[in-house]
Formats: structure tokens, sequence, C-alpha cells
């Protein structure tokens, strides 16, 4: 685009009905204003398609769940109400609660982040079995939440097998899914386990690109496994381990819908909800679509919020290694 | 570079102007089947054991208007109200739609035809209209009836050395026989599933006839809801009772209702539960572990002398017809198909429902569905089908709370209360 300069701008063709005197002179420029228009709408003709899809199917109808969300529900369906909506969600305890674990949901990341790195390391560093556990730790992946989540309801009931275990062992029975105060990192825990194969396969293709001899020299030097893990593995992946934390954290923040449907329905006393299951609740349960609307365009900014910081995160630390 | 900033900018601008004019909440266009063609939507066709009821309504329909094609829909319960809000909000979709009685057909009334005109005929018939009625018009016609019996197993009852035909009359009675009970069979006094917050709603009902006056019930179903009345706030005081002197099963609050609390009633470990009439959680349910006959039905126990106990009960579920369909005479003939007799009956017989039909005869299926039926002319509605979706989920929430004793009962009343009245 900038080493064409419009022609319309162009000194000979201004020049020309002046001077009147080289009327060929004007050939040239018109010759190439029609080229020039081909190639300037070329682009945009090209990318069309693209953007027409985007436009279409996504930021489309993001504008009018926007705009939708600043109408009413029920007997005020259709009528523009501001930002009531909004107002509403903020005096909701229960969309408090789901964004309040949406918080925690950011702060257990680096335990589900650390889990797949760790096993993944000791599959590296070839732990007696690690063909087997290699295997074994990605079956979950393959699970639906549906079934995951109906196998731990079971094996955390009240009178389940788990605590049938622990009573063996003397502990007292814990309601996994019925207190408040354990239900949430009960629910969490089961998506890690159902989804940290995943991120382990990330990190064995990391480890794929580990300089080996920088292992065998940390083992020749005399380095302990913390050493080796904190000054050799970890400086390593730091890409990798990047990855796996943006990977996770959209996962975690899209992906627990089926889980809590299944495990808690949101209780023990709204204790588990999250932003999607709110959204859920009260676009099919309360027949209120204005402001489960609003409720979307709050996760959807809390989403680009963290996806923006993320992305910079990514940058930085990718500028300072390349 | 100026160019490409100038086509942004028309871009964005062109999107936001027209996105400032759509409203996704537009007024619904009428669509729908066309002149010939009916469809239905409901979660219950697809099921087997309601296979022959959906042919004989079809049969009967197809009678009076031959020519005319029916086309069931079966959705799935758990996406139903989900998929028909994106119906309604489109103001297009089936001509006839099932509903459960109360909050969720209420809810959404201003997308239904009322029939008020079309039914006259099958008001006496028919019992449980009122779950289908908002503001003195009917939006459907009842083809279930659902209310929330008190079963108890008689088993139990004579083993611990109790006379299993003379239930306790009075809630101090009640609970001494269960103290009874958990003694000699070590079996808990309910079987309760509150993991979903439909426990609290299945036990203010049933325990509403018995701790009400008949003036504060008639008035809490009229909308005239008393919150701080002393007999109100008992009713809550009794569930937290119960859960703290563990009358109640262990984990109440992880304890799905569907189908683990029922789970606990059938097999001996609970001798009481507030059930269902039809579907699920019901007699015929029970049948299949418990013998018919040793499947009891009692009042609730009464807590204030001045109250009356009666079989709380609604319109289950009913067929309305939406305010979109082209020919609304027509939907609800088949509406009045889908509650004619015979196939109601068809209903009772296969899917084991109390149907709104209470002249169908009942007697084959144990003395449990006999007493039902008979506690139905003196019956009420239920009290929590009377209040909203909004209220029923806070109740659902504050009746875990109130179990796990991180809230009282003036607080959790107060907070109905205020959700209550703003709708």
């Amino acid at each position: 685009m900038t080493d064409v300069a419009p022609p319309s701008l162009s000194p000979s063709g201004l020049a020309a009905p002046t001077t009147g005197v080289r009327p060929q002179a004007t050939a040239p420029p018109r010759r190439n204003r029609v080229g020039s228009r081909a190639e300037r709408l070329a682009p945009l003709v090209l990318v069309a398609p693209a953007v027409l899809v985007i436009v279409v199917l996504r930021l489309w109808p993001l504008l009018l769940g926007i705009n939708f969300s600043f109408t009413g529900d029920g007997d005020r369906n259709g009528t523009a109400v501001g930002l009531d909506n909004y107002l509403t969600l903020l005096d909701d305890p229960l969309f408090r609660t789901a964004l309040g674990n949406v918080g925690l949901l950011v702060l257990l990341l680096p335990v589900a982040v650390a889990i797949p790195g760790l096993l993944a390391t000791f599959i590296h560093l070839k732990v007696p079995g690690h063909r087997l556990y290699r295997g074994v730790y990605f079956f979950p992946a393959v699970l639906s939440p549906v079934i995951v989540g109906a196998i731990f309801t079971l094996l955390l009931a009240y009178d389940g097998p788990l605590n049938s275990l622990l009573g063996g062992l003397g502990i007292g029975p814990v309601d996994w899914l019925g207190d408040p105060d354990v239900a949430i990192f009960a629910v969490v825990g089961v998506h890690v386990w159902a989804t940290f194969g995943m991120a382990l396969v990330v990190f064995l293709a990391g480890f794929a690109t580990l300089d080996s001899s920088l292992l065998d020299a940390a083992k020749v030097d005399g380095a302990s496994l913390p050493q080796t893990i904190r000054h050799v593995i970890v400086p390593g992946l730091s890409r990798t381990i990047q990855f796996v934390f943006i990977t996770t954290m959209i996962g975690m923040l899209t992906s627990m819908f089926g889980l809590l449907f299944v495990m808690t329905s949101g209780g023990p006393e709204g204790s588990t909800y999250l932003p999607e299951y709110y959204i859920w609740t009260q676009q099919g349960q309360m027949n209120r679509p204005a402001l489960a609307s609003a409720a979307s365009t709050a996760l959807f900014l809390i989403m680009l919020v963290v996806g923006l910081a993320q992305i910079a995160v990514l940058r930085r630390a990718a500028g300072k290694e390349d | 570079m100026k160019q490409r900033t100038l086509w942004s900018a028309v871009l964005v601008a062109g999107l936001m102007a027209t996105a400032g004019c759509g409203s996704a909440a537009g007024p619904g266009s009428p669509a729908g089947g066309s002149g010939d063609k009916l469809v239905v939507w409901d979660w219950k066709s697809g099921d087997a054991k309601a296979a022959g009821y959906v042919e004989k309504a079809k049969a009967d329909f197809a009678k009076k208007h031959p020519g005319v094609d029916v086309q069931f829909v079966a959705q799935p319960f758990d996406q139903y109200y989900t998929l028909l809000g994106t119906a309604i909000q489109s103001g297009k979709g089936p001509d006839v739609i099932l509903f459960n009685g109360g909050g969720q057909i209420r809810d959404r009334s201003d997308a239904l035809a009322p029939l008020d005109s079309y039914v006259a005929e099958d008001r006496q018939r028919l019992a449980g209209w009122e779950a289908f009625s908002k503001a003195g018009k009917v939006y459907a016609a009842p083809v279930t009836l659902q209310g929330h019996p008190f079963y108890y197993n008689k088993d139990l009852y004579q083993k611990a050395g109790l006379n299993p035909d003379a239930p306790a009359k009075t809630w101090a009675d009640f609970v001494k026989n269960c103290g009874t009970i958990t003694e000699k069979t070590g079996a808990k006094c309910f079987a309760l599933g509150n993991k979903e917050g439909y426990g609290i709603q299945f036990f203010l009902s049933a325990m509403g006839s018995a701790t009400l006056t008949a003036q504060e019930y008639d008035d809490w179903v009229a909308g005239k809801r008393n919150w701080t009345s002393p007999d109100v706030k008992r009713i809550f005081e009794l569930w937290k009772e119960a859960g703290d002197s563990g009358l109640n099963n262990d984990g109440v609050n992880s304890t799905a209702m569907f189908n683990d609390e029922f789970a606990l009633f059938q097999s001996g470990k609970a001798a009481n539960v507030i059930g269902l009439m039809s579907d699920v959680g019901h007699w015929k349910d029970f049948a299949e572990f418990i013998a018919p006959d040793k499947i009891g039905v009692m009042q609730a126990p009464v807590v204030n002398t001045a109250a009356t106990p009666s079989l709380p009960y609604d319109g289950g579920i009913g067929y309305a017809v939406a305010k979109w369909t082209k020919d609304p005479k027509l939907a609800a003939d088949l509406v009045r198909s889908l509650t004619s007799t015979d196939a109601l009956k068809t209903f009772y017989a296969d899917g084991g429902a109390i149907t709104s039909d209470t002249s169908i005869d009942v007697s084959a299926g144990g003395p449990s569905v006999k007493t039902i039926v008979s506690e139905v002319k003196a019956g009420k509605p239920a009290l929590h089908v009377a209040l909203s979706s909004k209220t029923l989920d806070l109740m659902g929430r504050l009746s875990q709370q109130l179990l796990s004793g991180s809230t009282t009962v003036d607080d959790a009343v107060a907070q109905l209360a205020a959700s209550d009245t703003t709708g």
C-alpha cells in the first residue's frame, strides 16, 4: 500500500490540466489508477470471507447479546432498562460467589500446572514403570466430564467408598460434596484429575526439546532432584509452562459446567457456582434471558482481561528469551 | 494507511449503528406448524411408559380431525425449559407444549393462549387446574396430578413393634415412633436428599397443612403470604430440628433426591419419605422393592392443633397452546384429546401416574394408591407451587444453610419474605 503513491495526489496528475502541453503525461497515471484500484481492493476481497465469518458469526451475535443485556425480562421484555441487569448482578450474592470462585480458580492454577509438570518430570527421568504411567495418566482425558462427574459423585458420597476408607483409618467422614467449604475444592480436584493428562502430554513434548546433555551435566555435578528441577528443567521448559498455564486457565474457566451440573448442581448453599452455571440457571431455570446476557457480558469482559493479561505476560517472557 | 483506518471506522460504526436498532427480544412473529400440521413438544413421548398414552391421544384426535398431522418431539428434560426459552424468544416453535404446573408455566404465560373457552366442558371431569392458571385464566389442561403424600414403610414399623396401620397423628408421637424405629431397626426416620434444594419444597408442602391454620393456608396459596407468622416460621424450625436431631439420613446436602433419597427408602434404610404421586418417587416405584401392601400413606402428623392435615397436590404436567399457533381451536382440540379419559386411563395403567381424571378406577394399584386418590377430594394446592422459581431457588440454598447451621430460621424467613415480595 505504502509503496504506491495515491495517483490523485501525484504532482503529474495535478500538473497536467494546467500545462496542457503534454497530454500523454496523464495517461500513465490513469493506467496506474486502474491498476492500483484493483491492487487496493484485492486484499480486501481476499480477506472478506474471513472477516465476514468473524463479523457475522462472532461479533454480530456478541453485539446483539450485549445489546440484549440492556433490556428487561418478564413484563419488561424488550424495553430498555439501562444498567438495571448489571446492578441486579452486583446485588446478587450468588453471582458474587460465582466471581469469587473464578478468583479461587486463578489461585489454584499453579497447583493444577504443577501436578502434570511434576509427573511429567518423573516420567522423563524414567522412574520404574514410566511407560505404564504415561498411558494411565492420559486415560482420564478421554472421558466425558459427565461420566467423570458421575463416577466421583459415587466415590465421594457421604456413605461412599472414600469415606469408608477414611473411617477405616479412624478419620471421621467428610461430606465432600455437601460441605460448602469443601465442595468447590472437591470439584476442582476432580477437574484437575480429569484434565491433567493433556497438560502432561504437552510437558512430555516440551521435555523432548530439552537438551539432555544439560541433565547429564547436572547429574555429573551431583545435583539433587529438586536442584535439577529448579535450575535445569524449569528454565528449559519456560515456554511450555506458559502454554500449559494458559490452556489450563481456559479449561478451568470454560469447561467445568458438566462436572458442576452432575456433582453439585451449584450447591451446597450455592458455594460451587461459576459464572457459566449462573448464566445457564438464569436463562433456563429462572426464565431471565436478559439477566443471563448481562452475566455473559460480564464473563466475556473477565475472560478478555485475563486473556490480554496472559498475552502480555507471554509476550514479555518470549521477548526475554529470543 | 489513512484509508485503512477509515475502512475500519466505517465498519465499526456501521455495526454499532445497526446493533442499536435490533433487539433480540423482539416481539414474537407468528409462526409454528402450518394449518394441517401440529407440533407438540414434551419430555414424555420418548418414554416407553407413555407410548400407549400418546397413541390413544393421537387416535382420539385423528377421529375428530382426520388429515391433520401431529408430530411429537421429545426433548431432554434437563434442557427442556432452556430450549423452550429460546423458542419463546424467537416467537417460533411448537404449537402444543407440555409444562410443569406452577412457576414454570406462570412465568411463561405471556407466550401461551388462554384455553378457558375451549376446555370449559372438561373443567368438572379433571382436577388440578389451579396449577396451570394465572390471573383467572387457564393456560393448560392437566394430565397428571402431582402431590406429596407422606409414605411410610409398614415393615419397619412392624419390626419396631409399632402398629403399622395406626401411624402417629401428632408430630410429637411421630418423632417418638421414629426414635423407637431407629433403636430397634437402625433405620433413620426420614429419607432425605437436598442436593438440588428440592427436599425443602416437599417438606414445606407436606408439613404445611399440619402446621398452618386453614385461613393461613388459603391466604398463602392466594398470594397473601405472611412470612412473619409464627406458624410459617414453625415449618422451617421443624426442618432444622429434624436435621439437628438426626431424624434424616447422613449427608443430606450431598444426596440427590432423584433417586438416592428414594433408594434409601426403598432399601429400608429410612422409615418415612415425603414422595410424589406421579412419574417417579411414588407408590409404583416403591412397589418394585417393597411389597405394595407394605407401603403406607399417612396424613402429615399434626404440629399445630388448629391445623387440619390434607394432601398437598396440584396439576402435575399439562399441555398448553402456544400464542403463535395458527389455529388455536385445532391445537386446543389436541390438548383435549391428550386429556381424554381413555388416554389418561392408559397413562395411569402404563406409567403409574395419578391422572387428573379421578374417576378412573385405581383399585388394582394397591392400598397406598387408593388412599392417595381418596385424599384428592379434600386435598389443597401445595404451598411451594405458589412460590416463584426465584424464591424456590433461594429457599433451596437457605434450606441447605439451615441444615449446616450457617444461617438462622429468622434470617432465612426474612430473606424468603424479601424475595417473595419483589417477585
